[in-house]
């Protein structure tokens, strides 16, 4: 197994020299392209714990830099620029999703009265879950993040917020392609809405159950802020409701798609379409008419999605080389690759990667396999009638992994962000992993493997 | 020598002129959050922070930014847990947590963290 999987890796990720491309094999002289995203991803992983300010400062400019080499490269030397312009669309689309949620929920307040139990924390943990999964794990979130630090203000540890990472910011996304980004950009590829749902929620449901088991243990054993004598009203106030109806738009939108209904007019060859003209002015209107009070208590920000649409610029770019040449090279070695190896692989990369671009890349490598092509909406929609469980195998293993560490998911830095801004000392980047995502998450992910994967596909 | 609280009643602003922040009572510090930055150690003086008691005023350089104004974000704050100087730093009953929002014209606005705030001490 282990052997496979290092080789899976191996082939993925180092011995890109053997990549080829059938449509376009011209791309086989130039492997070294997919270097400025290895060097992006190096950096991302790398910046913000080695060289915290220089990147803090410079990562803009990086990563637009890296973008350019393989725009350039594109349009010099391929003479390609309809792969430029897909790019580009499906990273409108990606970010418009992204910002209208982030901005519509950092405008929302919840104020919570009661006092903080195991089973109210394992309630909420649940709740954050099932509404990743119609907010996105980024808006959920930036909706509960605070009200549960507030509620556990007398008794709060690092292991309440590495628990929230784990359930509300990662796997509770897994049902719908708006709970996690790496799923919207299945959908944006062509994968139904409602497949994911109908394919994880056996897998989604006893995951979290057993993280909740774990977290209840955890925290009725912390006994500090149990001697703090308060009244607690039991009341739950909210602020800034009219996002809620911001927030509502956002999730209609997302059906608002030429390819979904016939009835929407394409505005093509625009790169974008009347859903992101509707994310976009979400944008600015949910910041614009927001209470200011809920932005000001909120602390809210731009940094966060700023840093994502940079870097994601980046990514995006520098990764169309890279998505090119796996899926035709995975025909060819697509043999040796079987369902759970492709959810290990998939999740070992989501795990220090983002996992959005991970997931397309496997996506890619899974349809090269069968001889498909990712760029190609029917068929995406064929591939996952006809191989349901590698589409699973690397939904499961994007967004599950996602929480393995700080940078495996956008919200999970914006999380841990919000936790040190309200004076919590979370672990190091090392700290959460050896501390809590190993001894933690990885036993739950080999059960998964075994029950729902191994030998199968 | 200014106390917190008065100036805290009376809503005396602080200032502040690139990483320098003076605020208008002499305290101690324990622990200062800036952006995601949790200072607790300022023993040095080229990285993280470090603050001067005079008699009337405290100031505070922060080392890792160049400008306050330009560091903390429209609705962000600089939050920090200070004991009143003269006052018993181990009596945690002294300290308190203050807010300080970075303004134009290199004022600044010092509140008691108010309910819908977080931060843990």
């Amino acid at each position: 197994m282990i052997k496979k999987l290092l080789y899976s890796l191996i082939f993925f990720t180092i011995n890109t020299p053997l990549f080829a491309s059938e449509g376009s094999t011209e791309l086989l002289n130039y492997w070294y392209m997919v270097l400025p995203f290895v060097a992006l991803l190096l950096m991302i992983a790398t910046g913000p714990l080695f060289y915290h300010h220089f990147w803090e400062k410079h990562y803009p400019k990086i990563a637009i830099a890296m973008g350019v080499i393989t725009v350039t490269f594109y349009i010099v030397v391929l003479h390609d620029t309809v792969s430029l312009m897909h790019t580009l669309a499906e990273y409108l689309s990606f970010i418009a999703l992204l910002a209208s949620l982030f901005v519509a929920s950092g405008g929302i307040l919840i104020k919570v009265d009661k006092k903080a139990t195991p089973m109210l924390n394992v309630l909420i943990l649940i709740f954050g879950s099932i509404i990743a999964n119609v907010i996105g794990t980024t808006g959920a979130s930036m909706l509960l993040i605070r009200p549960f630090i507030k509620i556990n203000k007398d008794r709060i540890k690092p292991y309440h917020i590495v628990f929230f990472i784990f359930s509300v910011s990662n796997i509770g996304g897994a049902l719908t392609p708006i709970g996690d980004p790496p799923l919207f950009l299945g959908f944006l590829r062509g994968v139904e809405f409602f497949w994911v749902i109908q394919h994880v929620w056996y897998i989604w449901a006893p995951t979290l159950i057993v993280l909740m088991s774990i977290f209840y243990v955890l925290d009725s054993m912390n006994k500090s802020g149990n001697d703090a004598e308060k009244d607690y009203s039991g009341k739950i106030e909210f602020k800034g409701l009219k996002n809620i109806g911001f927030l509502a738009i956002i999730i209609i939108s997302v059906f608002i798609d030429p390819n979904v209904q016939s009835w929407v007019p394409s505005l093509a060859p625009l790169p974008f379409g009347i859903r992101e003209l509707i994310m976009f002015s979400i944008v600015y209107l949910s910041y614009k008419y927001a209470d200011k009070e809920a932005l000001r208590a909120n602390e809210f920000d731009f940094e966060p999605i700023r840093e994502v649409a940079y870097l994601f610029a980046g990514l995006f770019a520098t990764m169309i080389p890279a998505l090119q040449l796996i899926a035709i090279e995975a025909h060819e070695y697509g043999e040796e690759l079987n369902a759970g190896l492709f959810y290990w692989s998939t999740g070992s990369l989501s795990a220090f990667l983002d996992n959005a671009p991970t997931y397309l890349n496997f996506l890619s490598a899974e349809m090269g396999k069968f001889g498909m092509d990712v760029t190609n909406k029917t068929a995406v929609h064929e591939f996952q009638m006809l191989h349901p469980l590698y589409l699973s195998a690397i939904s499961v293993g994007a967004v599950f992994f996602g929480a393995m560490s700080y940078i495996g998911n956008a919200p999970n830095f914006m999380v841990k962000s919000i936790s040190e801004r309200a004076g919590i000392n979370m672990p190091s980047f090392f700290g959460y992993m050896i501390k809590y995502s190993i001894p933690i998450l990885i036993p739950i992910f080999v059960i998964v493997w075994y029950v729902f994967y191994y030998g199968q596909g | 020598m200014s106390k917190i609280e008065d100036v805290l009643k009376t809503d005396k602003k602080g200032l502040h002129y690139g990483n320098r922040l003076i605020l208008p009572f002499p305290i101690d510090i324990l622990k200062v959050n800036i952006k995601n930055d949790i200072i607790t150690d300022f023993s040095t003086s080229d990285v993280g922070a470090e603050y001067i008691v005079r008699d009337d005023y405290t100031e505070i350089y922060f080392h890792d930014y160049k400008s306050l104004m330009e560091t903390v974000a429209k609705y962000a704050v600089i939050k920090m847990v200070v004991v009143e100087k003269g006052t018993d730093i181990f009596d945690q009953g002294n300290h308190k947590i203050l807010s300080i929002d970075i303004l134009d014209k290199h004022i600044v606005d010092i509140k008691e963290i108010h309910d819908d705030q977080i931060f843990i001490e």
